[in-house]
């Protein structure tokens, strides 16, 4: 028996298909959209309503290890926050570290259906897979760490690229994930020796590799594989006064590496706030010298198109910062004091992940100034399709604050009324002010799920709303003409989905959560040939025993925590050389 | 055929090197575990819990385990202050039904670590932690302390496995013990330093004084003189990659918490010289698991109370210990752990006062004063599930041999005891 929905006199915005506030009906079956369906389906009218794919999430720490080792850390970020239990729901947590289920409810309750976490340690992939059993309503993609792995160093410095491309392929089939992140690279691994690498050819400690070896190769090998989703990159020398010009020079490297199948976008940088900073005139490398680089980055897009980005906006208020960057997050904490953990992942991640919590406060020069970074780069960038939105949640402020970015994006008066309570060096080092550039319903329907689906090379089931696509659909209270004029409006409408449905189920109603089913986990290894494989798989092997401290045998993730969700996209094999 | 790499189920060392030969659905031989090892493995069998019983005043009468479920979910839907205990010495999914039960009656969820390394965890809520992994100390560390701690004994193979061997990024190590007794660990190190009972806070703060290059008018602190505490913080210093191992002589010792906190502020000042992390020695196989699973679940990792239908934090006052001394809890839900063999008398007291439901493969005292034992497989070497070592890696359990005829795991027992309430309301 067939399940049959008909949503009825949409106004659709779907930019994968030029569908710029349509009305339309969306027939839905067997949790696809469809071409019609019969008389018999149940109907919902969604007159005068807004209606998009689901929401697309490329960058936002929602599993594992670092997650956790914050959350146990932080019970008064808990505490501001409870979340009873309901006849539908289970109980947690909210705040800037919602506990599994509360995630999965809050990305629902905004119209959300796909979140991808994009930082897992591989060798804790199980951690992640574990979790995701808790946290329902939502798709999930995973992005495993590969930028400070020394068997990654060890093909890197031999110079083996099929190599690189199979112990990739390998990793992806051990853990699930959908692609590959790369943090700092080569500076991760120097922290293990108290120490960080900035330039790009700067030679790792115990290596005779550069930062630029270890990220143009696994470029490279990402092409090779053909994987759908290019390579997601935090780059070296984050959170530095002026490394606008080191995160340039670092795509300069990458844009020579040709596309799998023609693909014009190679790597995908990760949450810009952090990654562009520029600096006044003459001033140096010091927060007291901060300006935005955002715009310097938009007209380099503007200019080159071989990446995409998010935002990873700043918010103000609470965060919590955790990335796989330790030496980053070891010099937050020398500037804030607070609380720090290092998390150090022995072969994959040696040095480690750090997490620090963080408040940013509007009144902060740099932090105002920090804010402005991703609104410049947003409000410049001639292409939206290569601008996703994010909060690096909970980097630059928890998930549940997309509402106010967009409310930011597309209402200068919103700008203008916020800016008045910043600190004045947001007009002095940023042109945000300046700018009168709203983004359209149709521009938020691309930032927030066509580009970030397509980024993630899940287009063909994601981010639209064309017959063959999931039936994951948003519906928002929303209309066209009051969006300007009323920013709240904006807030209250994308942080409480009239509707949300998931996968042809509806999971959300008038902003309350009416089902909790699970979602499914988008993964992709494709096949090398046997005999590189093998060869491969071999090496590994050899390597593990004389690096890791358990066994090879334990470490991919078992079937049995992947059966249920686990949906292995179709991708091309790949011949050796 | 030997089934092998198989993680040994006892303690937060997590061996997953073990060999097992299995013949005819026994266990025959263990190569690799230590001796603890072996007898968790060769005598699973010994001192079962013949079969769900419930007592009477004359004794326990073994039932149907649908008997036995059906009067665990009486006495927690009767109850109104119901404790969820133990959890440290069975499998991640085990916990997560836990937590169902005790959210559903919106009781009590507390684990084992509110009496271990509880104290660890309130200090890296006051100030975070570097956390070191097993396999980085293996390969890299070349100063390594163990402090408060006698791995010989509580984990007998972790200086031979993780320790001892030194990786090819370490030129040299040396190992230390502090204590405040000359244990076989302190004879089985490079040098031991022997400080006074109550002293670590003391020795700590004194180092980080030193550290930072303060002088100190005083000729000795906590047993040790200034110069052998000087020479100890000038080695700190001048380690390239610096390990802290600790155990319960420093959490459960004068100080508790605020030893840990002090720990970690060394550590984290020894960051600016070097590269240092710590490990906790966490003594119950998944501890750090039973942390870890109501950490993602609730955002607290012990002492958890759900009585307004949302999760509440609170040591001292939902930790078991504390819940029991003040007679507050009027049922216990016990997995996995002794309860009456480990809490202290005035705690026992209250609950021999109290229905407690037992779930646990052997007998042990808390067996025999329970309401209602229901035995249960054991997690590791009769069914599998995920445990979590004491460096935070998640490894995979084996299910080596069939539990018992008619004995299921803890998860599932746990979800027929859920079911059972949630059909009775
Ligand atoms: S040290 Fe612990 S985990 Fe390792 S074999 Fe012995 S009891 Fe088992
Ligand atoms: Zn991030």
């Amino acid at each position: 028996m067939s399940r049959s929905l008909l949503l009825q006199n949409c106004r659709v915005y779907d930019p994968l298909h030029h569908i710029d506030g349509e009305i339309m009906d969306i027939p839905i079956r067997d949790g696809k959209i469809v071409d019609s369906v019969p008389e018999s389906a149940s109907r919902i009218d969604l007159s005068g309503l807004t209606v998009m794919a689901g929401g697309v999430d490329i960058h936002t720490h929602i599993l594992g290890s670092k997650l956790n080792t914050a959350r146990a850390m932080c019970p008064e970020d808990h505490r501001a926050d409870p979340v009873a239990a309901t006849k539908k729901t289970r109980s947690g947590v909210g705040f800037t570290l919602p506990s599994s289920f509360v995630t999965g409810y809050r990305y629902s309750t905004m119209g959300y259906t796909t979140v991808t976490e994009p930082a897992v340690p591989p060798v804790k992939a199980l951690d992640c897979w574990e979790e995701l059993h808790d946290l329902t309503n939502v798709d999930i993609a995973m992005l495993p760490m590969l930028g400070n792995n020394m068997i990654t160093f060890d093909f890197v410095q031999q110079e083996d690229l099929p190599g690189l491309a199979a112990y990739v392929s390998w990793i992806l089939h051990s853990t699930g994930g959908l692609g590959v992140k790369v943090v700092n690279p080569g500076g991760t691994y120097a922290w293990a020796h108290g120490k960080n690498v900035r330039e790009l050819d700067t030679e790792i400690p115990d290596w005779r590799i550069t930062p630029r070896m270890i990220l143009t190769s696994l470029c490279q090998a990402v092409e090779m594989l053909g994987l759908p989703h290019p390579l997601h990159f935090h780059p070296n020398n984050l959170g530095k006064v002026g490394n606008v010009e080191t995160t340039i020079a670092q795509l300069e490297s990458l844009k020579h590496i040709r596309g799998h199948n023609g693909r014009k976008h190679i790597v995908h940088l990760a949450h810009i706030s952090f990654d562009a900073l520029g600096m006044v005139e003459g001033g140096r490398p010091e927060w007291k010298d901060v300006h935005s680089g955002g715009l310097q980055l938009a007209e380099y897009a503007n200019a080159n198109d071989h990446f995409t980005v998010d935002l990873g906006q700043i918010t103000f208020g609470p965060a919590t910062t955790m990335t796989g960057d330790g030496p980053f997050q070891f010099s937050l904490y020398e500037l804030t004091h607070s609380k720090w953990a290092n998390m150090t992942v022995d072969v994959e991640l040696p040095g480690g992940a750090g997490i620090v919590p963080y408040t940013y406060d509007p009144k902060s020069p740099t932090n105002a100034v920090q804010w402005a970074v991703s609104m410049e780069y947003a409000l410049n960038i001639r292409d939206i399709w290569r601008c996703a939105l994010s909060t690096d949640h909970p980097n630059a402020g928890p998930f549940t604050k997309y509402p106010l970015v967009l409310s930011w994006l597309m209402s200068k008066r919103q700008r203008d009324r916020w800016l008045t309570e910043m600190h004045p060096s947001v007009g002095q080092r940023s042109t945000v002010a300046e700018s009168d550039r709203e983004w359209s319903l149709y521009e938020v329907a691309i930032a927030t799920r066509a580009a970030p689906a397509v980024i993630l090379g899940l287009q063909a089931t994601k981010g639209h709303l064309g017959v063959g696509a999931d039936a994951d659909i948003a519906v928002y209270d929303l209309r066209p003409d009051d969006i300007q004029r009323d920013p709240d409006r904006i807030v209250r409408a994308f942080s409480s989905a009239h509707l949300t449905v998931l996968g042809g189920r509806v999971v959300v109603k008038r902003g309350e959560v009416a089902s909790t089913p699970h979602g499914r986990v988008w993964s992709s290894s494709p096949q090398v040939e046997e005999s590189l494989h093998r060869r491969v798989v071999g090496e590994v092997r050899e390597r593990f025993s004389r690096w890791y401290a358990h066994s090879f045998d334990n470490y991919a993730v078992p079937v049995r925590y992947r059966a249920a969700f686990e949906t292995p996209m179709a991708t091309p094999s790949v011949a050796e050389s | 055929m030997p089934v092998v790499n198989v993680p040994c189920p006892f303690c937060g060392c997590l061996c997953d090197d073990i060999e097992l030969m299995v013949h005819d659905g026994r266990i025959k031989s263990n190569r690799n575990g230590c001796a603890i090892s072996k007898t968790k493995f060769l005598r699973h069998a010994d001192d079962r819990l013949v079969g769900p019983s419930l007592r009477h005043s004359s004794g326990h009468e073994l039932v149907s385990l649908a008997t036995a479920v059906d009067h665990a979910a009486r006495i927690l839907s009767a109850s109104k202050r119901p404790l969820v205990y133990g959890l440290s010495s069975t499998e991640n999914d085990a916990h997560r039904e836990a937590y169902r039960i005790a959210e559903l009656v919106r009781g009590v969820v507390d684990n084992t670590s509110s009496v271990c390394h509880g104290p660890s965890i309130l200090g890296t809520q006051d100030a975070g932690e570097p956390i070191g992994s097993l396999g980085e100390v293996r390969l890299r560390a070349d100063l390594v302390v163990y402090w408060g701690s006698n791995p010989q004994v509580s984990h007998p193979r972790h200086l031979n496995r993780y320790t001892r061997p030194i990786g090819e990024f370490a030129s040299k190590r040396t190992i230390w013990v502090v204590d405040v007794r000359r244990t076989v660990s302190a004879e089985a190190a490079d040098a031991f330093y022997q400080i006074q009972p109550g002293h670590d806070l003391e020795v700590m703060s004194v180092l980080r004084a030193l550290l930072r290059g303060h002088k100190l008018d005083c000729t000795e602190v906590g047993g040790l003189s200034i110069g052998q505490l000087q020479q100890m913080a000038e080695s700190m210093r001048a380690a390239e990659y610096g390990v802290l191992f600790y155990g319960l002589g420093l959490t459960q010792s004068w100080g508790r918490h605020h030893n840990v906190d002090a720990a970690i502020r060394l550590v984290q000042e020894l960051n600016e010289y070097a590269k240092w992390s710590m490990v906790p020695m966490r003594g119950h196989f998944n501890v750090a698991g039973a942390n870890r699973t109501l950490t993602w679940t609730t955002g607290y990792p012990f002492a958890v109370d759900f009585s307004r239908g949302y999760p509440r934090y609170q040591p001292g006052e939902y930790t078991a210990v504390d819940l029991l001394q003040r007679g507050e809890v009027d049922a216990l839900l016990n997995v996995a752990a002794d309860p009456l063999a480990s809490l202290p008398a005035a705690a026992v007291r209250h609950l021999r006062r109290i229905p407690v439901i037992n779930l646990d493969p052997k007998r042990n005292l808390t067996s025999l004063i329970a309401e209602v034992n229901i035995p249960t497989a054991m997690a590791g070497i009769e069914c599998d599930g995920v445990a979590v070592r004491m460096d935070g890696l998640p490894l995979y359990l084996r299910k080596v041999v069939e539990p018992p005829a008619g004995v299921l795991p803890d998860r599932e027992v746990l979800r027929m005891i859920y079911d059972r309430m949630v059909s009775m309301r």
